[in-house]
């Protein structure tokens, strides 16, 4: 109902002022063979853009509506909802809006702006996978320099998989051991102390680009607070007997700073892009950690390349997660590993795609293997069919081993 | 400055013209490449891909462009189809010799600027029969060039120039170019593959002087091993408006039209 109001008002106001639309319908389904063929997604989806502009102002609105053949379920959303104002100078957004940042492909160190939705993990379009946030983003513009301050006063989680999702992962705890979620102090209230601020420098030069940023923010993903209640004492051994755990999910409070390039050498397109997280909370088996929880620093660091053979474009990426002032008692490794790898060709006149996108962990020796082939069967018209492929016993990827997909697409383009 | 080199080059190619019945095949090119171009120029670019069964596709781009004569900064917004609606693609390209062209894409579904390699020079430019290469302004010295022999061609005085890359790896063995003598224009060119068979032809369907700079309107590229070709139009065309150096960067890619 709610879908049908705001369709019903788009079209009232894309019908009074000189607005223009543009979008996709698209349907999807997907397949998980190894779940004796469980139709983990039949999906129609609209993806509805409204966009007023001028040289001097512009008003955008973004929706969003699917329609979950399998569960019966309408959902939309506001991806975005913002106006500009533009100057010589500079310019303003105000609003419900995505805001990008860094240098890096898939993979989040100082896109860290706008929070993401992982109801479905990482598979679907990094644009879906984005959430607006409510900010206002001002931009000063000196040459090819950019100086951005965005402030955010309410803050905007991560949206975790549902417990029931094929994405969920519940959290670690002893075997016979109940464990019970205590979601009271997970909300930050919307208080301007609570804010967040983040800046950036960027620049696009001749033979290089920068981006240098620096962010106080709220960490999207809670910590876990883990209380211990005991049964009793063991009488032989004397010590408590534990008897469930009340996990308690917390935001905390986090500083970032950090900056990416590209440049170009001998045909290579080079990258880089790193951020120090300051005040992080770690899951850690400490006995003396309040909570089960100490607070450390982290280094998020990419190196990557990408270069065209043929006409085929290849990108790799080598991702590293280091955990600074590291103890036995960290439940997270000190040094997280992680390989991304594109390769993608267009034939028959850029009307045939093929793609193999890959994330490999290199410490659980876990992967997502991604390929791909779209066609346009005509111009703005679709079709794309894939395989989500899972490895490993463990690690981001691995631990969805039994979740492996197959999918079918077919949008067009308005 | 750039005035008095535009009047430079007017005079220059004044003498080369004049000297015409002498010219080889190198200074043919140079004419050709010199040839006095707009500081700045606006236009509608539209491309139609034909295919061998007659098929149409459209694609339709708006370009802006300034020219500073150390560097050419281009600017282009795709406007169709839908699927590639608001995309922007930028090139920096630099006279000096041995500096690479910087190249940015931006792709709304990722709201990103990326730099993108300009060595992709043989790639086909959205599917179509030019490469970015065939769509650049090619160095004279990069090539070999001689003059085959002077013949009329639609009704045009040409010389007929035979070039051939100095780069062994080059995409073409050699090209063959019709040049309009006294417009300096390549009404006609001839690629042919590493094989050395005939490739491709475009064709230079209409050119019209505009502010007194003779400007390219439409032309077609013709695969004749694949049957199949690529009409390129440029209409609303304007010339020397005063655009701005601050629009050809990340804000404006970003903003779009």
């Amino acid at each position: 109902m709610k879908s049908l109001v705001v369709l019903a008002l788009a079209v009232s106001v894309s019908t009074m002022a000189q607005v223009q639309w543009s979008g996709f319908g698209r349907h999807q389904t997907a397949l998980r063979p190894l779940e004796q063929g469980d139709w983990s997604m039949i999906q129609n989806a609209l993806s509805l853009n409204l966009e007023n502009r001028s040289d001097s102002k512009a008003f955008k609105a973004d929706f969003f509506i699917s329609h979950n053949i399998g569960d019966s379920t309408l959902d939309w959303r506001l991806r975005q909802l913002y106006m500009d104002l533009n100057f010589d100078c500079c310019d303003f957004r105000l609003g419900k809006q995505q805001v990008i940042w860094g240098k890096a492909d898939g993979v989040f160190i100082t896109d860290v702006v706008s929070p993401k939705d992982l109801s479905e993990f990482l598979l679907p379009d990094f644009a879906e996978i984005r959430q607006g946030i409510t900010a206002l983003t001002s931009n000063v513009f000196v040459g090819n320099h950019t100086l951005s301050l965005v402030l955010v006063p309410q803050f905007t989680p991560t949206i975790a998989p549902e417990a029931g999702s094929i994405w969920h992962v519940a959290p670690p705890a002893p075997a016979g051991v109940r464990v019970s979620m205590d979601a009271s102090q997970k909300d930050v209230a919307i208080e301007a102390a609570n804010s967040e601020v983040f800046g950036r420098w960027s620049a696009i030069l001749e033979s290089i680009d920068f981006e240098v940023m620096a962010g106080w923010m709220w960490d999207d993903d809670p910590s876990l607070h883990i209380s211990k209640r005991f049964a009793h004492v063991n009488s032989a051994n004397g010590q408590m007997v534990l008897d469930s755990l009340v996990v308690s999910p917390r935001h905390h409070r986090l500083a970032v700073g950090g900056g990416s390039m590209s440049s170009t050498l001998a045909g290579f397109v080079l990258k880089g892009e790193g951020a120090f997280y300051y005040d992080k909370r770690f899951q850690s088996a400490d006995p003396a950690a309040e909570d089960g929880l100490v607070s450390g620093n982290y280094l998020h660091t990419m190196l990557g390349a990408s270069y065209a053979i043929s006409g085929v474009d290849f990108g790799f990426q080598f991702v590293q997660k280091y955990l600074m002032d590291y103890d036995s008692f960290y439940q997270d490794k000190e040094f997280q590993n992680m390989i991304t790898a594109m390769i993608r060709k267009s034939l028959l006149r850029e009307t045939l795609y093929l793609e193999l996108f890959s994330y490999v962990g290199l410490d659980d020796q876990d992967a997502l293997i991604r390929p791909s082939i779209g066609y346009d069967i005509s111009d703005g018209l679709r079709m794309t069919l894939g395989a989500n492929l899972f490895y490993g016993d463990s690690g981001s990827f691995g631990q969805y081993d039994q979740n492996d997909m197959l999918y079918g697409k077919l949008a067009y383009y308005f | 400055m750039l005035v008095s080199k535009t009047l430079f080059a007017m005079l220059a190619l004044t003498a080369i013209s004049s000297a015409s019945p002498s010219m080889n095949g190198q200074q043919v090119i140079e004419a050709v490449y010199k040839r006095v171009q707009p500081k700045d120029q606006q236009g509608d670019l539209t491309m139609l891909l034909i295919n061998s069964r007659g098929e149409e596709r459209k694609r339709e781009i708006r370009q802006f462009i300034k020219d500073d004569e150390q560097t050419e900064k281009k600017i282009m917004f795709f406007l169709s189809p839908a699927d590639v609606r608001n995309t922007s693609f930028m090139n920096w390209s630099h006279t000096q010799q041995g500096k690479e062209d910087d190249q940015w894409i931006y792709l709304p579904a990722l709201k990103k600027v990326k730099r993108i390699s300009s060595e992709g020079k043989s790639d086909y430019f959205m599917g179509s029969d030019f490469t970015y290469d065939d769509l650049g302004d090619r160095r004279p010295d990069e090539d070999n060039h001689s003059l085959l022999r002077e013949e009329m061609y639609q009704g045009e005085a040409c010389y007929v120039v035979e070039s051939k890359s100095k780069d062994k790896g080059y995409l073409y063995s050699r090209t063959v170019t019709w040049v309009i003598k006294d417009k300096w224009i390549g009404l006609k060119k001839e690629f042919y593959d590493e094989n050395n068979k005939h490739l491709k032809t475009l064709r230079v369907m209409d050119y019209k002087q505009l502010d007194g700079l003779w400007m390219i309107l439409h032309s077609e590229m013709e695969n004749m091993q694949k049957k199949h070709k690529t009409v390129m139009k440029l209409e609303d065309l304007k010339l020397n408006q005063g655009i701005k150096d601050s629009q050809f960067g990340e804000r404006t890619m970003i903003k779009g039209l």
